[in-house]
């Protein structure tokens, strides 16, 4: 199954047990057509383990090397460079907070592959935030990428990257379900687990910004009953 | 350019003097020479003058980073900071200091292969690097802090992924034995007073950009594993500390990974465990610097092991020890590696809890926090052996006045109590007083000053003094007369690691012949340490190729301190490594393909640059026995043992000849003077240099 | 047949299930898991020489599985897919008065080196510092351990070597090496 089709409002179906099939929305009174953002759920997840990172980044090169052939932080899809030195709160701490600076920890930031709402989807003006089968990740279509950058605005953790070599964003698509990443951690700090909701666990890092198109909004209104 | 990947393809070049920047092409100009030293070199024989001294406007520091830094091989973080050495004594020459941590990647994600530093700032600045532009900042603000707020404040402004290499007071204040330090606590040494002599506080640097592999992804993937796989723990010891269920052998090494053995300052703890080679998701427990240079106490105040973007070993290892901040309201927090570690340990004799016990370890600590911020350098702990020995010795009262020596806590000091060293380093910093000052200046203008003659250094074993004012560093100890022959090279201690990185792997003798057999073409190129045989010509070839692959690694940005990767732990290998490890990650990160032979051709270029360099400035062709000698301490044994009987590393004086006769014609160099021929020069193709050379009357 | 080719392949996943964990297998406990699980037929005396039976064909077909005898003839086994020789031959030696000195001989000869001595306190040996000192005043008094000598290094720690294969002055200059020479040229 397609699992990115669009289905008619009449099509929409719910499937056994908790997974949610991914639709999209006929407007119940408007012949437009906007997508219902729900997806079917993630079926993996890269979890971290901050007390095991040793800050070597291999996780962060692998990502970009094996799957972009090249080396790239910046587009790494793990982000382990911004907490490096200070953590994620600590440069204005001086030496008081985390990172080599301060206590040592290092937060490796990853992907929650988010259930619903799917912030960076969400905000895609061109729809090519996706699902990808057979992990069910979260991944950018780059043939629909059209480089806006919303999504970057959208993510509350700032887990959106972009590749200024292919002028489109990119995300965790977690290999297809062998993650590089995991794979290259010297520490075993990174695990590939079973999907779970981390979205209310992991405090963001930053409030979005990016606005969800009127159309989307609408359709949201046919589950959320003002 | 634009078929290569690998390099960034641009070398930044800043006149501080005339505050003009401009860029080369990297490929144009220095693929010949790799990166790191490579281009260090090439700049310093093209454009620094001979007669020019370390602190003149006219000399240049080449930060040079190579091809693979930046990239997943493993062990890439290093950058090797290559200028004339003012720690050289009698008369500078060049020479180059290392560090690792994160500034090498970050330098080519902006964009650059290198950063070329001329000339002199009319005032304090600092260097602000971001995605391939450059702009040359106000450091007054700056002037006067310590390296830890220096880098705060740069990261402040540029962000808190910038690395930033800064230097404390003691390079501000152009004390010779000073460093530069990235990353917390990594330093390279020497270079600290030459930055504040260009009144260079700081350079921080930002990239956005990737490093392209050129190659196949797939391919690059498959070696990036390869590598991985061979790897052993710091130094590459391949074999365990102690009996581990995997290992046929255990060795004193430092493969500290083990059961039982626990990063106790974590929370919750973590277990090193039995580290087999075959995880690779395991390969960071491994190693423990703390643990082996502090003692086993160590374990129980390890956070975790840190080090260098890439690097899977982690050689750093950060430390929270919560009395030192009571008892000396330091930070509970530090780290760093090897001699930076026992930096502040070293001064001292003895410790009220004896040498490993909680005293030395709160010295340990007392030293990184004063040292890595004040930016001060320990020459590999030649300063602290200086010291104890000028301080028994007596020599130290009489010429130090008396006022001043009374100034210090020598009861302290005896009683083996850390606050003394909250008297002693920030003096080196700021050039207080004659102890200090001399301290400073590093062991051969120390001794000048003092009257004391160098020959006096160069009897006592005690001291490990070598040459030109600097220690040994891993010679006849470590590995015979292929030891001797690599300390002879270099105008500061030769920091080569391709030897001993393989004489102390761990591995039992036998099988150390055996892979010598097949690397440098016989068994006898090894001994068992301690019981060396006289001298033949695979000892002088294990020399050569030490002596290339440092230049290499140096050069390509790989790390000489934890390579050669030619042992492995892996005895279904029969503990093989990979000797073509380097043109295997060099062909597919550039797409230059090159093999073994040919990669360590380009490795004997720089090298011999090197050294045309040093007959340049030293105006003298006579190398042999002007340049490459060796302290009489190497002779002597202080039980009167022969040379080549067990238990005695003394060298025999005729043996020692005929090894130079064996490496100098192994390199084709002429015999008698030590000097590379002009053919030598020209199979390089360093035509034009041995013309530069010849109209000086400087070939034989 | 069929039900022999089962015990054969659980026993080779009971030892290296043991193995993993950085064990030996006892015949002993062999025998009372297998017989916990139902899986020996005939009962009473003939269960033990009808293991051993399995146990030779068990060792025969499987390429990792190795037999180990103690000194007292009590048959060990383990898998080298997780457990070298050598840790398997410390492990079997355990409980063995001469496992000390055999240790050391072996490094002395084949590394060569003295080995320090608080090696023993660690895994696999496990020894207190009481039974360390047991086994050393034993050796002491035993003619066999003549050849075990010890050297002492600058900093106090305390190594053994077998004079068979290092002299004194030998064994000495190698520890304070390893010991402190070493440290100190980092």
């Amino acid at each position: 199954m397609d699992v990115n089709h669009i289905f008619s409002r009449r099509e929409f179906i719910l499937v056994s047990g908790a997974m949610v099939v991914a639709v999209s929305a006929l407007e119940a009174w408007g012949a437009k057509e906007a997508p219902l953002i729900i997806m079917d759920q993630a079926k993996g997840l890269v979890i971290a383990d901050p007390t095991k990172c040793v800050g070597c980044r291999r996780c962060e090169l692998a990502c970009s090397e094996f799957n972009d052939g090249k080396a790239s932080p910046t587009i790494a899809r793990i982000k382990v460079t911004r907490n490096l030195n200070f953590g994620p709160t600590g440069l204005y701490t001086g030496q008081r907070g985390q990172g080599a600076w301060g206590n040592g920890l290092v937060i490796q930031d990853v992907c929650k592959q988010c259930p619903h709402p799917v912030p960076c989807a969400n905000a895609c003006p061109n729809d090519a935030i996706v699902v990808s089968p057979p992990t069910n990740a979260r991944v950018v279509d780059p043939n629909k990428c059209i480089g806006c950058k919303m999504c970057q605005r959208a993510c509350p953790w700032e887990m959106m990257s972009f590749d200024s070599d292919t002028n489109k964003a990119t995300k965790c698509f977690l290999c297809d379900g062998k993650p590089k990443c995991v794979e290259a951690c010297p520490a075993e700090a990174l695990s590939y687990v079973a999907w779970r909701d981390l979205t209310d666990k992991a405090p963001p890092r930053v409030a979005p910004t990016s606005v969800v198109s009127p159309d989307k909004a609408q359709t949201c209104n046919n589950c959320h009953k003002k | 350019m634009a078929n290569h990947g690998g390099w960034a393809g641009k070398v930044l070049r800043i006149d501080l003097s005339t505050r003009r920047i401009s860029t080369e092409d990297t490929i144009e100009k220095y693929k010949d020479y790799l990166g790191g030293t490579g281009i260090g070199y090439k700049v310093m024989w093209d454009e620094v003058p001979t007669g020019t001294k370390p602190f003149d406007p006219a000399n240049k520091i080449v930060f040079g980073v190579g091809p693979l830094a930046g990239t997943g091989a493993p062990c890439n973080g290093r950058t090797a900071v290559t200028t004339l050495w003012p720690t050289c004594w009698p008369k500078p020459l060049v020479a180059s200091g290392h560090m690792g941590g994160h500034f090498a990647a970050e330098l080519k994600y902006a964009g650059f292969d290198a950063i070329i530093i001329e000339g002199k700032a009319d005032r304090p600045v600092w260097l602000r690097v971001v995605d391939g532009k450059a702009e040359i900042k106000d450091a007054r603000h700056l002037w006067g802090q310590g390296i830890r707020r220096t880098t705060v404040d740069i990261n402040q402004q540029m962000g808190p992924e910038s690395s930033v290499a800064a230097i404390g007071q003691s390079g501000e204040n152009l004390v010779p034995m000073s460093v530069v330090i990235n990353s917390y606590s990594h330093s390279a040494g020497g270079i600290g007073g030459v930055m504040g002599s260009k009144n260079l506080k700081a350079i921080g640097v930002r990239g956005t950009g990737s490093v392209r592999i050129a190659e196949n992804k797939e391919e690059w993937e498959k070696v990036v594993k390869l590598h991985l796989s061979l790897l052993g723990s710091v130094n590459q010891h391949v074999v365990p500390n102690s009996p581990q269920p995997w290992a046929e052998y255990y060795s004193p090494t430092r493969w500290l990974g083990s059961k039982g053995r626990k990063w106790g300052s974590a929370e919750p703890n973590i277990e090193t465990g039995a580290c087999d080679p075959h995880n690779l998701n395991r390969i960071a427990y491994r190693t423990n610097n703390a643990a082996f240079f502090l003692g086993e106490k160590a374990w129980q105040y390890t956070v975790r092991g840190n080090g260098c973007s890439s690097c899977p070993i982690r050689c750093h290892t950060i430390l929270k020890v919560p009395s030192v901040s009571s008892k000396y309201g330091i930070r509970a927090v530090g780290q760093n590696t090897c001699a930076g570690l026992v930096f502040g340990r070293e001064f001292f004799k003895t410790f009220p809890d004896g040498p490993r016990g909680q005293t030395a370890i709160e010295a340990c600590m007392v030293g990184m926090s004063l040292t890595d911020d004040l930016g001060i350098w320990e020459n590999y702990g030649q300063m602290q052996r200086d010291f104890q020995q000028l301080y028994y010795s007596g020599a130290m009262k009489n010429k130090v006045g008396e006022d001043e020596f009374k100034g210090f806590s020598w009861d302290q000091y005896e009683k083996g109590d850390p606050t003394f060293l909250f008297e002693l380093l920030p003096r080196i910093a700021n050039k207080q007083g004659e102890l200090a000052t001399a301290l400073g200046l590093g062991t051969g203008y120390l001794l000048e000053r003092w009257g004391i003659s160098e020959q006096d250094w160069q009897q006592n074993q005690k001291i490990a003094y070598w040459k030109m004012g600097h220690p040994r560093h891993h010679a006849n100890e470590d590995a015979g007369q292929c030891g001797v022959i690599i300390n002879t090279q270099y105008n500061r201690d030769s920091q080569c690691h391709s030897h001993v990185n393989f004489t102390r792997n761990g591995l039992p003798i036998k099988v150390q012949k055996q892979l010598a057999a097949e690397i440098w073409g016989s068994p006898d190129a090894v001994d068992a340490v301690a019981a060396y045989s006289p001298m033949n010509i695979y000892k002088a070839k294990m020399a050569k190729w030490s002596l290339l692959r440092k230049e290499l690694h140096d050069s390509l940005s790989l790390c000489n301190w934890m390579g050669p990767w030619i042992a492995s732990p892996l005895k279904e290998r029969n503990y093989r490594g990979e000797n073509s490890i380097e043109s295997l990650l060099y062909s597919l990160a550039t797409g230059d393909k090159k093999s073994r032979d040919e990669l360590d051709e380009v490795a004997e270029r720089i090298f011999l640059l090197h050294r045309a360099l040093t007959i340049r400035d030293m105006g003298t062709k006579e190398m042999r026995t002007e340049h490459d000698t060796i302290p009489d301490w190497v002779f002597i044994d202080p039980t009167g043992k022969a040379s080549f009987t067990a238990g005695t590393n003394r060298m025999d004086r005729e043996d020692i000849k005929l090894a130079m006769d064996m490496y100098y014609e192994e390199m084709g160099w002429d015999k008698k003077s030590g000097s590379p021929t002009v053919a030598a020069y020209q199979r390089l193709r360093l035509g034009e240099v041995a013309d530069g050379l010849t109209n000086r009357g400087l070939v034989p | 047949m069929e039900q022999r080719e089962e015990i054969r392949l659980t026993i080779a996943k009971i030892i290296r299930e043991k193995s993993e964990t950085g064990q030996l297998m006892q015949f002993e406990e062999l025998l009372t898991e297998l017989a916990g699980q139902g899986l020996l037929n005939p009962e009473g005396a003939d269960q033990r020489s009808h293991l051993e039976g399995i146990l030779r064909q068990v060792v025969s077909e499987n390429e990792d599985i190795k037999e180990l005898s103690s000194k007292n003839q009590i048959p060990h086994y383990y898998s080298s897919r997780s457990l070298s020789e050598i840790y398997a031959g410390i492990l079997v030696r355990k409980e063995e008065n001469s496992l000390i000195a055999e240790i050391v001989r072996e490094n002395s000869a084949i590394y060569p080196r003295p080995v320090p001595l608080n090696i023993f306190r660690e895994p696999p040996f496990d020894l207190t510092q009481e039974e360390i000192l047991d086994y050393l005043e034993k050796m002491g008094k035993q003619g066999e351990y003549q050849d075990i000598a010890q050297t002492t290094t600058s900093i106090g720690t305390v190594f053994l070597y077998s004079n068979r294969h290092l002299d004194a002055t030998y064994a000495s200059i190698l520890a304070e090496w390893l010991d402190v020479g070493q440290a100190n040229n980092p």
